[in-house]
Parts: structure tokens; sequence; C-alpha cells
């Protein structure tokens, strides 16, 4: 249904320039040139450096109004060329904007003059870039996202393969021997054609986390892959570069972790492809293809039920038992489990966040019992999850706010980032802020929301919101 | 279509940029591959939005307001409360085939009719400049529909930074808002100034507020910090208008001037003498002889008081060095509050600041030696704290991680800082805070593990 407001009050969605500044955020060595006016980069870059409390490398080819009736071809190629000069990094992922796009010019085609003549003057022999179209008025962040890391593997993954074909043989293992399924929740029965090879060493796995991870689930994934013998490249890894570390060289200019684009480049020769996260269930197929690799997908690795199906999966993939550690930590769970529940019988959520939020927080609660009230989120993709919530739909804030009025005294927890908590306060409703923007909260880089432990934190938290309200009522009466 | 800002909002006679390069775009300075601040739609939003009663409307892509509301810390009190609302029209691919106009105008009548607002700023951004929206045409057909002043304020990026934004909101309420509503008599005191360029961070209003009323002063209109239309619109009637804080809205100043024969003084309320200075000089404007010496008695006794208070600070900060990089009026006000408080100033940013402003650090830099620094980039600045041996660096938000990251103590003094620093009560704030970071053992622990 077409939005018969017309007009976005507290927006919820942002915009694909901004999906895609992130993931370039995620390699190493790497600094963002945004093709736009200079408030396009300055916006993002402030919210940015607010929600991480980092400094963040975006820069600006600060189009004016000349360059956007003209062409901005020379803002952009002298944008490029500054920055290598001036910082040397390793990596210029560049966007474009809603102002670049606007007037039809060709930027791809200005982007590989470039790099032509980048290559042609020889003095920028180490530095890698990458392009996405990014329109501000054309999608939203997942879509941004999503569509950067395609052009990573698209300009890196197709360009190399050929090149270092054979640079691995001596490590590749034999990559028949694992299952062929795009979704192994779907494809549960073809058990029998699981691993064989007991000799199965140093399997390579590249991996694809949704925003919605925090720094320290990224983090904590990795340990766990590592824990199976699986080494991750993973794409983008916002988990070394935006984890908040003091790095040993002090203050940087470009990130300080991330994806090496050296393992980008040779993503097509490692083993298999994992994509975690609904909004990036489209990566599915162009992954596959541009890898030639098995690709499995979850939509989600949280709560009891998927978190025991990742691990099925990766005790198949790696031929390994789950260690002792994560075999407690589901204990741990259970227990969480139990010990919450009471807080959350009959209690109503309502939940403002983008796609993948929605999915693993809400996974999260109902099975702890909570009724999942209420969801708003970013975009439609949405319809596997409608039975889970008695409303679901696209909106922003203020239709959010609307919503839980409506519900009389209905919602007894809420939870969005921060512009919502205006929302939540005018209502009188505990928020547990999570997702993004966070500019009010500090640390949410280390909460950790997925897997065993991180649906434990998640019970724990919402419990102790919802506990502490009980009280101020008692305080009342 | 509606590309080109008013040629005249170039043309400053105030700004000696200007003047001296005789090329009347000297304040757009953006070059490719920088990392400097905001556009125009920034400039013009910051200066509009902490009117509080009003509804304030980007038109544009989503990235324009979508990742940027609700984080401004200016405060606003009283009932009707918009600014930590973002609104936006949300422009999509099939409102540039098929034009957004009565999208826009659709979605403030909706707006409208949800909030009750007293009046409606609607920000133009790049993408409907360049397709030609005419947002003008939309005001003037809400307002009249809507029966409220509904402002257009060509803000598109494009045209320039922050700074001519600040501009573009001036001119905007000069010619839409200002002058438009009579004050009731009841208000009106003797004394009734306008301040220009006050937005009320952290509540630094209240404080410059209760210095004015302490001398007997009224401030009639506060442009905008927690300000209300109708405030706005009955500021003609002033007989002073104060601008703080921003060179850019000295346009704004000018232009009352000639239309109401309002004079104008700059000042700065950062510091003890600052503060001291501004009360003499409102004073003085007035022509008024008891008001004078009333303003000179309170300044006497609140100096001794003041003075008393920030004892214990300066006598350990007398002597350390500070560098401090922030945009033009702080370039030189804050050096006047860190002089009060004993502190060297070894370096000042100069990069956003006018010829005026360069001069005004001549006049508080006793022995000639304040450095004026005009490139501020990290690596440069983290350069010149080592060389020139500073203790801290004062600056925004933006620097904070240039600092932090190499162990150099920090206080932000920009918009997103955490403490009110102006008039009286603000000298004491910020000397305790500068206490507090440079005792904080946090620093030491670090670099001892490093």
């Amino acid at each position: 249904m077409e939005n018969i407001k017309n007009i976005e009050i507290n927006p919820l969605k942002t915009s694909s320039s901004l999906g895609a500044v992130i993931v370039f955020l995620g390699i190493k060595n790497a600094v963002v040139l945004m093709h736009g006016s200079q408030g396009c980069a300055s916006f993002d870059k402030v919210t940015l450096t607010k929600h991480y409390r980092e400094n963040i490398p975006v820069y600006t080819t600060a189009l004016n109004e000349l360059g956007a009736i003209l062409g901005g071809s020379s803002y952009l190629k002298a944008g490029v060329k500054n920055i290598a000069d001036k910082i040397n990094p390793a990596f210029i992922g560049i966007t474009s904007t809603g102002l670049s796009e606007v007037n039809g010019e060709d930027i791809h085609a200005t982007f590989n003059e470039l790099k032509k003549e980048l290559k042609e003057s020889g003095d920028y022999d180490n530095l890698s870039l990458a392009y996405v179209s990014t329109p501000d008025y054309d999608g939203n962040f997942e879509e941004g996202y999503k569509n950067a890391i395609l052009s990573l593997l698209q300009t890196f993954c197709i360009d190399d393969r050929e090149n270092l074909a054979g640079a691995y043989n001596n490590e590749t293992i034999d990559k028949n021997n694992i299952r062929n399924i795009s979704d192994y929740k779907n494809n549960d029965k073809n058990k029998d054609n699981g691993a064989k090879d007991k000799d199965i060493k140093n399997i390579r796995a590249n991996v694809f986390c949704p925003f919605s991870f925090t720094a320290m689930d990224f983090l904590e994934l990795r340990d766990l892959l590592e824990d199976f013998g699986i080494t991750p490249v993973m794409i983008p890894d916002l988990g070394t570069s935006m984890d908040g570390h003091l790095d040993e060289n002090g203050y940087l200019q470009t990130t300080s972790g991330g994806t090496d684009i050296e393992d980008l480049k040779k993503a097509g020769l490692n083993n298999l492809n994992i994509i975690i996260g609904s909004s990036l269930k489209s990566l599915i197929a162009p992954v596959k293809k541009i890898t030639g690799l098995n690709t499995y997908y979850f939509s989600n690795v949280s709560g009891l039920k998927n978190t025991d199906l990742f691990f099925k999966f990766l005790e198949e993939i790696s031929l390994r038992k789950t260690p002792e550690r994560y075999k407690r930590q589901k204990r741990q769970l259970m227990d969480a489990y139990l010990d919450t529940h009471f807080y959350f019988l009959g209690k109503n959520i309502a939940i403002a966040e983008g796609i993948d939020i929605l999915d693993s927080f809400s996974e999260v609660l109902s099975e702890v019992g909570a009724n999942i009230k209420i969801g708003v989120t970013t975009s439609k993709a949405y319809e596997n999850l409608k039975n889970r919530f008695e409303i679901l739909t696209e909106g922003d804030i203020d239709l959010f706010g609307e919503l839980i009025e409506n519900d009389g005294n209905g919602i007894d927890l809420v939870i969005s980032n921060s512009n919502a908590g205006y929302t939540a306060e005018k209502i009188g409703v505990p928020i547990l802020k999570a997702g993004f923007p966070l500019i009010d909260r500090i640390g949410h880089n280390f909460k950790h929301y997925i897997l065993y432990k991180g649906s434990a934190n998640l019970v724990y938290e919402a419990a102790n919101l919802l506990m502490s309200v009980n009280e101020k009522l008692m305080e009342e009466v | 279509m509606q590309l080109k800002v008013k040629e005249e909002l170039f043309d400053e006679p105030t700004c000696e940029h200007n003047i001296q390069k005789k090329e009347k775009k000297a304040c757009k300075t953006a070059v490719p591959g920088s990392s400097t601040g905001g556009c125009a739609l920034d400039g013009a939003y910051i200066v509009l939005s902490p009117i509080r009663d009003a509804l304030h409307v980007v038109h544009g892509p989503i990235n324009c307001l979508g990742n940027s509301y609700n984080q401004r810390t200016s405060e606003s009190k009283g009932n009707e409360t918009f600014y930590m609302y973002g609104m936006t029209s949300s422009i999509n691919e099939n409102d540039l085939i098929f034009g957004s106009e009565d999208k826009l105008k659709k979605g403030i009548v909706y707006a409208v009719n949800k909030f009750n607002p007293k009046g409606v700023f609607i920000y133009n951004t790049c993408v409907p400049a360049l397709t030609g929206e005419d947002i003008g045409g939309v005001a003037r057909e809400l307002t009249e529909k809507l029966n409220i002043p509904v402002v257009p304020v060509q803000s598109q990026g494009f045209s320039g930074g922050k700074n001519l934004g600040n501009k573009i909101a001036g001119d905007a309420l000069f010619e839409y808002v200002i002058g438009k509503k009579e004050p009731n008599i009841d208000i009106l005191t003797d004394y009734n100034i306008n301040l220009i360029g006050e937005y009320n961070i952290k509540g630094e209003l209240f404080l410059i507020k209760k210095a004015l009323s302490d001398n007997g002063i009224n401030l009639l209109s506060n442009i905008t910090g927690n300000a209300t239309m109708e405030e706005i619109m009955y500021s003609h009637k002033a007989g002073l208008n104060v601008v703080v804080c921003s060179k850019a809205l000295v346009y704004l100043a000018r232009k009352m001037e000639e239309k109401y024969g309002i004079p104008f003084i700059e000042e700065s309320f950062f510091g003890l003498s600052s503060t001291n200075n501004a009360m003499l000089h409102i004073a003085e404007s007035f022509k008024d002889a008891k008001l004078i010496e009333k303003v000179k008695k309170n300044i006497e006794s609140k100096t001794k008081i003041i003075r008393k208070e920030i004892e214990p600070y300066k006598k350990f900060l007398t002597g350390k060095r500070v560098l401090l990089y922030t945009g033009g009026v702080k370039s030189w006000s804050l050096i006047s509050a860190l002089n009060d408080l004993g502190m060297k100033v070894i370096a000042t940013g100069v990069k956003k600041s006018t010829e005026e402003d360069k001069n005004r650090i001549k006049e508080f830099d006793a022995n000639g030696n304040i450095i004026m620094l005009d490139n501020g980039n990290p690596v440069n600045l983290i350069k010149m704290i080592k060389d020139e041996q500073a203790d801290i660096l004062l600056a925004g938000g933006r620097n904070q991680y240039t600092a932090i990251k190499s162990l150099i103590p920090f206080l932000d003094v920009n918009q997103e800082r955490s403490n009110s620093y102006t008039s009286y009560e603000g000298i004491v704030h910020l000397g305790r805070q500068i206490y507090l970071e440079l005792n904080s053992p946090v620093y030491d622990v670090i670099r001892k593990a490093n």
C-alpha cells in the first residue's frame, strides 16, 4: 500500500549511501569517498562518529552547482587523487548520492576511466578502488549495504580470480564434499552427502553478516568459527574495524581493521559462503555465482532453536564436535530462559527496527514467551515474520508511536534506536535501545546479542527493564 | 528552477574576506577529497530548527535528514516542542519523474493537522532544486490555506557550506517572519534587546538571560534557541540587536538595521571579561546613564564573586598551554575566557574566522605569539600539539578522537559540548571541566600500559 501520509515524521529508514559507507568502513586501511555535495558526506560522518565514537574516515567530492549541472567527473577524479596523495590508504570505497546521480551522468564510466588513468600513471599501484551506485532517492539502507558487498566481490573477486588460480592449490580442499544448498534450514534431509573427508584442514569461509550485528557479535562469531577450525573472511568485517580499539599507532586517518583486500581477491578460492541475516537473503544467488562456492544462508543465528541449527551446520561442515564452552553457553541460555520467563508472562513488546533486529530479537523474545505485538520496519521484506507479530508494517517512528498509543496501555517494552527515545518517554514505556543510530548510549558495540551467549544477554536486559517498571508500580500504590 | 542563491548573500559588506578578495564566493572553500563540514542545508537547519513551535520539513531524499535529525543539544522548554522531530518528504524515483510538489503539500497538511504548529519551514535540497521544484510556490499556497507562516528556505547543499546556510536561514527569517506581528505592550520595557545566533546549547541561553535580567535588560526575542515563532515575529520592536557567536548572521542584523533602524553590536558571552564587556556595551548602546551605572555596579560585584569561585581552578591552570581549534567567533572569544583562567593559548584555529575575528585575536594576544592555525587537518593538529607542548586541545567533537587516540587531553567546546560555558556561571564550569580533564588519571594509566 502506498504511504498515504506523504511525509516521514521521525524516519526509521536511512539511505542506501549510508549502507554502502558502512560496508566500506569494514575494509582494512580504507577511506570512503562520497560523490556529492559536502553535506551528503558530512551528515553521514557526523552520525557515524556519534554512533561509533570513533574517527570516521568519510570524505566528499564537494560537488557544487557547476558540477551538479555540467557534470561531476572531474570532481570525482580530483577527490580520489587528493585522498590518495594526502592519506595514502590501501582502499577507497566510492559511493554516489542523490545529487551526483540525478542528472543521469554515467559515474561508472568515470570510475573505469579513473582506474585506467591511475594505472597508467604508475603512481598508485598500492591503491584499490570500488564504486557502488547509491542514489539516495532509490532504495534504503539495506540495499546500499547489499550492493556495496556485491560491488566489492565484483571488483576484486571476479577481476582477480583468473590471475590467482593456483595460488591456493596446496591448501584447496575438495569442494564437492560440501553440500550444495542455499538455505540450510529448508534442506535438512540430505545429511548423508555431508563432508566425509576426515583430513579436512583449514577450511576457509566467506562470511556475510548484517549491519545489525554489533562489533562484538562479529568478533564472537569469528571466534566461534575459528574454534571449529574454520578461517572466516568476513565481508565486511565490522568487528575488527569498528570495535573501538586504541591502535598501536594511535590516531589513524583510515580504518584500523577490517577485511583485507588480498583476502577479498582470493574469496573465490575459499571453500564456502555463509550468509546470515534476512536483509541479505537476496545475496545468495549473486554471491554463489560470483564466488562459485556452495552457499549457506541463515535468516538469523539467535535464540535456542536457530543457534542449535547453526551449531549443527558447523559440526557437519567442519567434522568437529561442538567445543565444551559452547555446550555450556547453551545450558546457560536455557537457564536464562527459565529464570527470566516470569517477567515476560503476558508482556507485550513493540519493535521499530530494521528487518534483521526485528527478526532476531523477536525470535529470542517469542521463545521466552513474550507477546510480540507491534513491529514497524524499514522495508516491505517482512512477509516471513508476519505470523510472529500482531501488527507488522513499514513506517516511521511517528507511526510506531501512534500504534502504541492506540493500543492503550498494552505495550510494556519498546525496542528501537535513539530516535525513538522521545516517543517512548512521552508514552511512558521503557525502551531497550538497539540498532542504528545509537547516539545517546555508549559501549553498545560491546553488547552481544547473537548465538547462545548473546541471546541470554538479550533476555536478561529486557527482563531487567520490565522488572524496573514493576518495581515502580509497587512504589506508587 | 531555483538553482541560484541570492547573490546578495555572498556579498557581505561587514565581512572583510569579501572586501579583500573581491570575489563574492569567498566562503566556498571545500575541495574534492576533503572532509570539511556540512552544506547549506546543515547550516540553515542549525539556525532555524531550534524554533520550537514550528515544524521543520526537509524536502529531499532520505539522506538529507534521515541520518541526522534529533542530534542537536539546544534545549527547548515549553509545551510545544517539535525540535527533536525530523520531517522529510523523502522523495523517491517516482517523485523525480512525476514531480513531488503535490506530495510535499499533502505531507505538510498532514503534519500540520496532526501537530498544530505555529509555522512551517520547508528546506530545499539539491535534488528537487536541480529538477526545478518550486517550494516558494508551495509555501505561498500553504500559507494561505493553513493560515500560519510557511517559509521556504533555499538551502540546497551544492550552493555552499554551513556558513552560507546560516545566512540563507537569516534571510528566510527576515523575509517571512520578522515584523509580521506586534508584541503585547506589557512585555516591552525600556531596554529591549534581541540575541542573534544564540542556540541555547546545553541551556546556555538561560544563563545569559539571567545575567541580562539581573541588569534590568529585557531579552525580547532570541534568534533562535528555545524561540517561538511569535517572539521572532515581533523581534523588530527591540532597541538593540546583539549578535552572538555567528558571524554569518550579521547579515540578518544588518538587514534589520536597514529596515527597522535597530542598531547592532557583536558580543561574546564566553568568559568573565567578555561577559562583563558585553553587558557594558549593551548598556552603553542605550545611552542611559542610570542603566550604565547599574551595570557597572553589577559587574564589580559579579567579578568579585566569580573570581573567588574560579580561584581553585585558576591556581592549577595558570601557565597551562592550550591549543584552541574552533570556528569563527570562538577563535577569539574563548581566548579571553582561557585568559581569565590563567591559561596560555599557544595557537588558535582561524580557518573559519573573518579578518575581524583575526584582529580580535591579536587584541587578546598580549605577547603577540599566538599561532593562527589555518590548516586543521588532524595530522597537523597532533604535530602542533606535540611541537608546542600543549597540555590540552579544546575543539569540536570532530577532533575528539584525533586527540584522545593520541593520548592528548581534550574538551569539546563546540555544539556537542556537554556543559554550558557562557556567562558568569559558564566560566566556572569551563574552569572546572578543564581542571578535571587535566587531572584525569586515564592518560597516564594507558601510557604506562601501552
